[in-house]
Formats: C-alpha cells, structure tokens, sequence
C-alpha cells in the first residue's frame, strides 16, 4: 500500500482526474486524493435535497475537448450528452428572444426583432467559427515563453506568428478586436437589437469580475463559443445524471488505466525535500511518496497554503499575491414542484429545455455589474437557469423539477457585512429577479440551496469562489497565467507542476489544462 | 500649380507634417478650416483681454527630436515647467502634491502613508527602464502584421531585441501591465486612495474607460514612454497651447509653406493618377502629388472621401472606429486666484502651478464614468484643472485669472435631451461641484466658456468629439491604429495619407503623428512610387 507512486495528484476535480488518466495510460504510477467525498471538484452531481440531484456547480458542458472525450474513450465510460436546446431570453415588455439550435428558425426570430440583425447573425456565426478554429490548436498547446532565448521556444512563437499571418485579412481584423474589446462593442459592430447582444454578451462575462463594456469581455465570449459537442461547435448539453456524470466517466477511464482514486483524503502539505516536491502529508498524518506531485487545485492553496511562502522565490510569491480570483458569481439550485410560467411565453415548451436567460437588456447587465464594482451584490442579477430534469428525468422525483440558477454579480469581498449574514437574501434577490419574469416560481419552490462565492471557496476549495480558478482577464492568460514565466505547467519547486484551470487555457468543464499538463509532464518524467 | 503635398487641417501634427515635408524640400500647401491654426494646440481670448488654451492644456510633452528637427525654440517656442506635477484631493479634503521631484513628492506622500512613500520612488524607475525602451517605438512607423514586408519584419525585430534588455521581470511586466485595468495597477504599487486616483487618472484622460476598464494602464506606459514617468505632466508653452502653434507656423513660414486659413475642405479625391484633388468648400479646386489629412479618420473617411472610393469593407470599419468622446472643457475668467482647502495662501501660487486634479479615489472615477455608459454627464465629474496664469500672467489682465477646466464625463451622445439644450444644466453642475473644493469661486467668475463635445464635434471638427481622434484602446493602438494593415500613415487611396492623433502613437500634444507620417510621404514622394 505504501510504496512510492510515480506520480501523486492532488484534488479528483475533472483537470486532476484527466491528469492522472493520461499519466497513467503512459505507464505512470498514479494516486489522485480528492479532499470531499465525491470526486469531481467542481463538475459534481449530488442529491442535495432528497430525491433531487444537482449539477451543484458547474451545470452545462460544452468546452470538454474531443480528443480526451476520444483519447479515454469516455462514451463507454458512461458519458452520454444531452443537447440543450437554445437559450430563452424573457424581455420585461413581455416579449422575448428565443434562439434555439435550428438555425432557420432562430434566423427568423432574430428577424422578428431586426431583420439587418438576422442578416448580421449567419455573417457573424461564420467570423465566429473562423475564430474558433484559429483558436483552437492554441488550447492544447503549452504556452511559449516570450521571453525565452531557446530555439525550440522561439519555434512555438513562430508557429502562434505564422498562424496569424495565413488568416485572411478581415480574419485578423476580428481577431485582433477578439482580443481586446469588451463583449459589447464588438457585438455593436455586428447588431443592433438590445435584448440580443445582452444575451450573447453575457457569456463574455461569466467567471469574470467585468462589465459587459469592460475591455477584454469579447475574448471570453470566443471561448465560450468554442464548445463542441460531437464536433459540432457552439452546441451546449447536459450530461445525463448531472455534470458529476462527466467526472465519474473520466475516474472510470482513469481507474481502467491503474489510477487509484482516494476521496476523503484532504492534503495538510507538499512534502519537500532540498526544494523538490517528494510526496504529500495527509491531514491524518499519512504520508505518501510520489516522484512526482501534480496539483490541479488552486495556485493559493498549492502553494500558499500547501507549500509555504518561505520555500518559494520572493518574485513568485509576489506574482501569486497579484494573481487576482475575485469571484463573481454564486450559484442558486431549486427543488421544484412544477415547472415556471414565463409571463412571456405562457405554459410549458420546449422554450424551458434550453437556457433561460434573464438578460434583457445591455444596460441591465452593466448596472448589474456597476452594483458589484461598489461591493454589493447586483441587485437585479444576470441569472442562466436550465431545468435538467425535463431532458434528462432521473435527476428528480416523478412530476418535481431541478432548476439551476447561475448568478452574476456576487462579489466575494462585500463591502458590508459578510455572506454568512448576506446568503438568504442573495437567495431572496435571485428568486424575486426570476418571479418577474415567472410569477409563479415562489409557489413552486420545494427547497432551495444557495451558494454564494464564500460558499463555493469553503465546499470546493475555489479561492474567493472563483469558478474558473482565477480570472479570465487578457494580463491572465496564455504566458501569463497563472503567474508570468510559469505558465508552461512547472513551477518553481522541482517535481511540482499545476494542471488545474489555473494554467493554460484555464476554467470550465475542458479537461484541456489536465490533459496539456499530463502531456508536457512526460516529456520530463 | 500642383504642389507637393497638401496638409487638410492645421492642428499642431498637420504643422510638423508640413514643416518636415518642407525641410526635405518638397512644397507643401496647408489648409485650415477655422481662421486660427492649430487645431487643439490654440490661446483664444474667449473674454476681453482674457486668454485660454482653449482645448488641450498642457503638452504631451512635445517631442524633443521635433522641437530641435524644427528649431522650434529658435522659432520662438518656451516652456514653463512648474514644480508641481499634480495636485489632487483625498475624499476628506487633504491635499496631495506630486512633484518632478521625486524626494519632495516622497515627503509628501509620507503625510498619508509611510509605505507608499518608500514605494514610490522604485515605482518611478519602473515605469522609466520600460519607458525608455518603449520610446523608440513612439516614434517608428508601426511595422504591419498584416503583410509584413522584410523591412516590417525587421522593425519587430528591433522591437524584440529592446525588449530583451528589459531583462525577464520587466518583459513580463510590460506584458502584463498593457492589457490591466488601471486601478488595479494602482492599487499593486499604493495604498493611499488619492494617489491611486492619481495615478489612474492618466490612464482614463480622453478615453471612454473608467479605471476598472482592462486596458487602462496602456495610457500610462505611453506616458512613461513620452517622459519616463507615468504620472501626467504639466509642461505649458508660454503664450498657452497656441505658442506651439505659433512656432510651428513661424518655422513653415520660413520654409515657404503657404498657410491658407478658412479654407474649408470640402471633399478629397485621392484615387489613381498623378495627381490628387482637393475641393474647397467655395468651389476651388486645388492639385497636389499627395494629399495628408490632420482629421480625424472617421471625418476623413466618412466625411471627405466619396463613399464609392472606398472598399465597402474598409468602410464599413472606420464607421466602427470607436471615437465617441467623453470630455468637455470649460474656460473661465476669474476676479482672483480660487482658494482650495489645505493650501495657505503663501504656498497656494507654488502648489496650484501646475494640474489640480477633482478625483479623489478610484471609486471616484470609476463613478464619474458610469453615468456616461448610460448617456448622462456625471453629476460628480473628474476634473483636470489648470491655472496658466500663475506661471504666465500675460494671459489675463493684471491680478486677475483664467482657469482651464476638463472635465470627464460628458458622453457625446446624451440620452436625455442634447448638448444644446442642457450645455448650461452641465455647467452649473461643474461649477456647484468644483465649488465644493474651491468654495467662494462662484463669486470671482467673470466669464465663462462652455465646450461640450458636441461643440468639440462642430467647432473643432473632432468627429464624435473625441480628444484624441478615436479612442486609444487595446483594439486601436499601435499597429491597429486607426485600422490593422492602415497603420502607417497610408490609406487605401494611393495619394490619400494620415498624419493625426487618429495614427500612431495617438493624441495629446506630442507632434510624433505628423513627424512619423512625414517620414513615409517623404519616402513615397521620393520614390516617386506615388
């Protein structure tokens, strides 16, 4: 039991369970130690009330990249995704916008609204997916070093250099603008209906303490779009059995391969021998070697609590300090009933199996962030809902419901008051918010769990509750995250390395950070 | 006659253009609009025998290779350079002097934290070792990455090899900074409010960005760029703004360029040929081997140039270049020297010499700039206040003052109402507000003069009324600016060239636009390629 492992990882979240998967299936002896009892780390299933099993978390999938879907053949590990089918955006005037995934018809629906738009909307689909497939190799590539004077590092710029240069020209014009807007002036470029940039900008800001008018924004809104589902970009879906399904697919790939997989085993510290990393202590004192220890945790916690700051450089120390997480979302699961009545589309449809999106409008958005920027949390929240239990029915009791509620803005540093006093009325704000749109959601509520960021720091170990492991902001990202000059999965510490979504090309339900990490650790081990 | 080349619009970069075209022996014709040169860079007496800067203040600072390229200080241009740099407010009224010099700022800081004071100085040399190796590049023409050419490639190499004497700390620093959000820079150096504010401040000056918006922190790297440090200037000509363009006219005077005031172009037909139109607005017709147009690119693009001669494509993107502005600026003539609290009056002629800054926290800001993403000016604006009479009372009559006033935000497009019909609500907000920090100012104003940027738009004809041509973004910075594969200084139309804020390295009073831009017409006329 006892004998060394090659490798030892550190939290069963989906980057650490992909980690140890691909390390394993190259020979590697591997232990992977999940703090909780469940594995899955953010992409977890639970039953929280009883009878009813939420994707606790993260909710809907569409970043997990295909070749780890391929590569550990997680189908016959019992992955199975569920379309999602569109997003539903009730507007206040009692009209809405309903996109779905029939292409035609969500033309004429934008069309409804503004015909140049509909027009705009296949031209803009078009540059998108261009985007996506220029972005795409990047994802699964280590990030160069710019400062490097090694050939083999001038080689991978060259490569992101030469990329650029084969675009064609009005492909570069958007990138470039990709890059560096926020969310809505690159939409105003291509729309004019208000309820649909709203809409489409809201994923430039999910996981990031930004505006929708905050520079920066429209990055996020290409990596939002670059899911892909059975090689279909842009397509979202649930896993069947909650998001925690995709976890337990890949720790089934992973124990196939001869990784052993400890729940309940929280980690007390990296043990550390003339500054290299030889294993972990277990809060009950266990020690276990490893030549190696990966972490797919937080940089915070791997190093400012598992490590110690008197072990690290002095610049490093200060580069983790500046690494900013400032959580911004929180998280609100119902138990219901029966399903909502939307005052804008009556009765029950196929509207309710997609997203529902309370964005309505662009001001809306902003004012719900100006709120956050001032320490409060907004109050009238950018919320996406889904109802998994209408596609996918075992995840609720006969005729009940779950309903996941994503909210934005929750700052996690409040400036009065804290959390633990804040949560139910967080709660309150978030279903009074949708009771405008559904009147009758009150009544249907069975249970309700809230999470707020603290609530996600202390259940998930996410740092300040921030969902994607630290920002998505342009200064943290690629070379530069997490931290300038250790952005290619190593770390100051020899035989350490990180390969959560804290490294390149950071959060949501990818795999691509374990999957970069397992690959670039090979190459050394 | 055919000249060489016509200036359209005499703003302080159209005038270094044609002052370097000259010198390289071409002959160049300028055309301004208005009855007074300089564009932004003018002194008008806006009230009997009281004379303003009327738009931009202070220098950028003006380039040091263009005032001696031009003999400017020959020509008669002269620099007053008071010790203080800024002087801003905390939230409970206590002032804040940053001077140029560092050990006098130091103890300054030290009233309000004994931590930032011993950060500062090591905050400056930061910003100075990446400016001094950003500085060249303010003055190269942009190298394309759209095509890059040999010699492109060649330019980005000399950038690469600059950057690699920063050493790594610094490399990655610049890397990191650029795309930032000014108050969180701010707030990685200091933790006294004011002087975050402060140093945010550069960041936000002219754009649509409060200090949240990632981005901001370009602002200060081209400052420390322009002077080695990163917190604005206050570098006044003597005379006001229009003793730059004074200077400028007296050196292209004496260089035979012909200067042509109210001539007011009306439309540029710059497409094949030898040889490139110029229509004014009375019907004359004018002809020369190149055209350079001082406007903005929006106003060049959209307003000067035949539609049908412009790829719909291209157009379609300059109608997206993003030049709404945000600032307004107000003149006043004033009875005697404001009072402002914490500065006596024995020190109040050596600390209010320079910038007095309204801004007194990031959160400060950061509101100021909210109200305009919903179309209303801030009922709490930043301001950027400066009283050239301190230092050059030849501007007002004996004892009396004039303060120059910018104030941020004003939104070009007001959702409630327009420029017109609420200009004197707008005003009367600035004042109440000001007085709140000058108290008793209300009654020393004598006269008043009121820009907001739809006057900025019609009387100066920035379009949108934007300061510095378009906004200096991430998205339209450096080789993206005004548009990736037009950064340098050429346009689609073959005879048709940029030489203003709109082309890099952007606006303020630097003159490297026009210097940069003259460089590639002169090589163009040259060649005779064009």
């Amino acid at each position: 039991m006892n004998n060394k492992f090659d490798v030892v990882v550190i939290g069963g979240g989906h980057n650490g369970l992909v980690n140890a998967a691909y390390l394993a299936r190259a020979g590697k002896k591997v232990l992977v130690l999940e703090r909780r009892h469940v594995l899955g780390g953010a992409a977890v299933t639970e039953e929280v009330f009883p009878g009813f099993k939420f994707s606790v978390c993260s909710y809907v999938v569409s970043l997990l990249r295909p070749e780890i879907i391929r590569e550990l053949d997680l189908p016959r590990h019992g992955l199975e995704i569920l379309p999602l089918d569109g997003t539903f955006t009730p507007m206040p005037n009692g009209d809405y916008l309903w996109r779905v995934n029939d292409h035609g018809r969500t033309r004429r629906e934008i069309a409804r609204h503004s015909k140049l738009d509909a027009e705009a909307y296949d031209e803009y689909g078009r540059a998108m997916i261009e985007m996506a497939h220029f972005v795409k190799p990047i994802m699964s590539m280590t990030p160069p070093d710019p400062t490097t004077l090694s050939p083999r590092g001038w080689k991978n710029l060259a490569f992101l250099g030469r990329r650029f240069q084969k675009l064609p020209d009005d492909d570069k014009y958007n990138q470039v603008q990709l890059m560096t807007m926020s969310a809505v002036d690159f939409l105003d470029q291509w729309f004019e209906t208000d309820v649909l940039k709203a809409t489409m900008s809201a994923s430039g800001i999910i996981g990031t303490f930004l505006g929708v008018r905050s520079p920066g924004t429209a990055y996020v809104l290409l990596h939002h779009y670059m899911g892909e589902i059975d090689g279909a970009f842009r397509s979202w879906g649930f896993a069947r059995g909650g998001t925690g399904a995709i976890s337990n697919a890949i720790a089934d790939a992973a124990r196939e391969a001869g990784v052993e997989i400890r729940t309940e085993a929280p980690i007390e510290k990296i043990l550390l021998s003339n500054g290299r990393a030889t294993g972990v202590v277990l809060k009950n004192g266990d020690e276990i070697l490893a030549n190696v220890v990966s972490s797919s945790v937080d940089p915070r916690l791997t190093f400012t609590k598992m490590i110690g700051e008197e072990h690290l450089p002095n610049d490093f120390c200060d580069d983790l300090k500046r690494y900013k997480y400032r959580g911004s979302s929180g998280k609100v699961n119902l138990a219901l009933s029966g399903l909502p009545n939307f005052k804008a589309m009556p009765g029950e449809g196929p509207h309710l199996r997609g997203a529902i999106s309370i964005s309505p409008g662009v001001d809306y958005m902003e004012r719900a962030y100006d709120d956050a920027k001032y320490g409060k949390f907004s109050r009238r929240p950018y919320i996406d809902m889904v109802i998994p239990s209408l596609t996918d029915p075992s995840v609720a009791p006969p005729g009940k419901h779950v309903m996941s509620c994503f909210v934005q803005y929750a700052p996690y540093n409040l400036k009065e008051g804290s959390w633990d006093d804040k949560r139910e009325e967080f709660g309150n704000t978030v279903v009074d918010t949708i009771a405008e749109h559904a009147p009758n959601i009150k009544d249907l509520i069975i249970d309700r769990q809230v999470l707020t960021p603290l609530d996600l720091e202390r259940e998930f170990g996410l740092s300040e509750g921030n969902i994607f492991q630290g920002e998505l902001t342009l200064e943290q990202l690629f070379f530069l995250r997490p931290v300038p000059g250790w952005a290619q999965y190593k770390t100051p510490i020899k035989n350490l390395y990180m390969c959560g979504s804290a490294t390149h090309p950071g959060g949501g339900i990818m795999g691509a950070p374990g999957r970069n990490a397992a690959l670039a650790m090979l190459k050394e081990i | 006659m055919t000249v060489d080349a016509i200036i359209v619009g005499a703003g302080h970069n159209g005038l270094v253009t044609a002052c370097y075209l000259a010198k390289a022996g071409f002959k160049v014709l300028v055309l301004e609009r208005r009855e007074i040169v300089g564009g932004g860079a003018i002194t008008e007496e806006f009230h009997p025998g009281f004379h303003c800067s009327t738009l931009d203040h202070t220098t950028g600072p003006l380039n040091g290779q263009v005032i001696s390229d031009l003999n400017l200080t020959q020509h008669g241009l002269e620099f007053i350079t008071p010790e203080v740099r800024v002087l801003s407010f905390s939230t409970d009224h206590r002032p804040l002097c940053v001077y140029n010099d560092t050990s006098r700022t130091i103890s300054e800081i030290e009233k309000f934290s004994s931590r930032d004071a011993a950060r500062y100085p090591e905050f400056l040399t930061s910003f100075s070792r990446i400016g001094n190796v950003l500085a060249p590049v303010l003055s190269m023409t942009p190298p394309s990455i759209n095509r890059p050419t040999a010699n492109d490639a060649w330019q980005f190499g000399k950038i690469g090899l600059a950057f690699r004497g920063l050493g790594k700390k610094d490399e990655y620093r610049l890397l990191r900074w650029g795309p930032m959000a000014v108050a969180d820079l701010a707030a990685e150096w200091f933790d006294t409010e004011v002087l975050r504010a402060i140093v945010a401040s550069r960041g936000i000056a002219g754009a649509s960005a409060g200090p949240w918006s990632a981005g901001t922190s370009l602002g200060l790297l081209f400052q420390a760029a322009l002077d080695s440090n990163p917190i604005a200037p206050s570098i006044f000509p003597r005379g006001g703004m229009g003793g730059i363009a004074k200077a400028l006219t007296t050196a292209a005077q004496a260089m035979d360029v012909e200067i042509r005031t109210g001539a007011d172009v009306h439309h540029i037909e710059a497409l094949d040929g030898n040889e490139s139109k110029v229509y004014l607005g009375c019907g004359e017709e004018l002809k020369a081997r190149a055209v350079v147009s001082n406007a903005d690119p929006k106003t060049t693009f959209v307003r000067l140039v035949d539609p049908i001669d412009l790829d719909p494509g291209f157009l379609l993107k300059m109608r997206n270049y993003r030049a709404q502005g945000t600032v307004a600026k107000m003149n006043l003539a004033l009875e005697r020297l404001p009072s402002f609290p914490g500065i006596n009056d024995s020190e109040a002629q050596a600390k209010l010499a320079g910038r007095i800054q309204i801004g007194t926290e990031i959160d400060y800001l950061e509101r100021a700039f909210d109200a305009s993403k919903y179309g209303e000016f801030s009922s709490e604006p930043f301001l950027d206040i400066t009283i050239p009479t301190l230092t050059d009372p030849t501007l007002a009559p004996d004892g009396k003052h004039v303060m120059s006033i910018q104030i941020q935000f004003a939104p070009y497009k007001l959702r409630n109402g327009d420029w017109k019909s609420r200009g004197q609500e707008f005003a009367d907000t600035v004042i109440n507000h000001l007085s709140r920090f000058a108290p008793g100012i209300k009654d020393s104003i004598i006269a008043g003069q009121v820009l907001t940027p739809l006057d900025l738009e019609e009387t100066y004809g920035l379009s949108g009324g934007h300061i510095h041509h378009g906004e200096q973004s991430l998205d339209q910075f450096f080789t993206f600016r005004p548009l990736i594969g037009f950064a340098q200084y050429r346009t689609p139309l073959r005879r048709l060239y940029l030489c203003g804020a709109g082309t890099h390295p952007g606006g303020g009073i630097t003159g490297l636009p026009g210097a940069n831009a003259a460089r590639e017409i002169a090589k163009d006329l040259k060649n005779g390629r064009r």
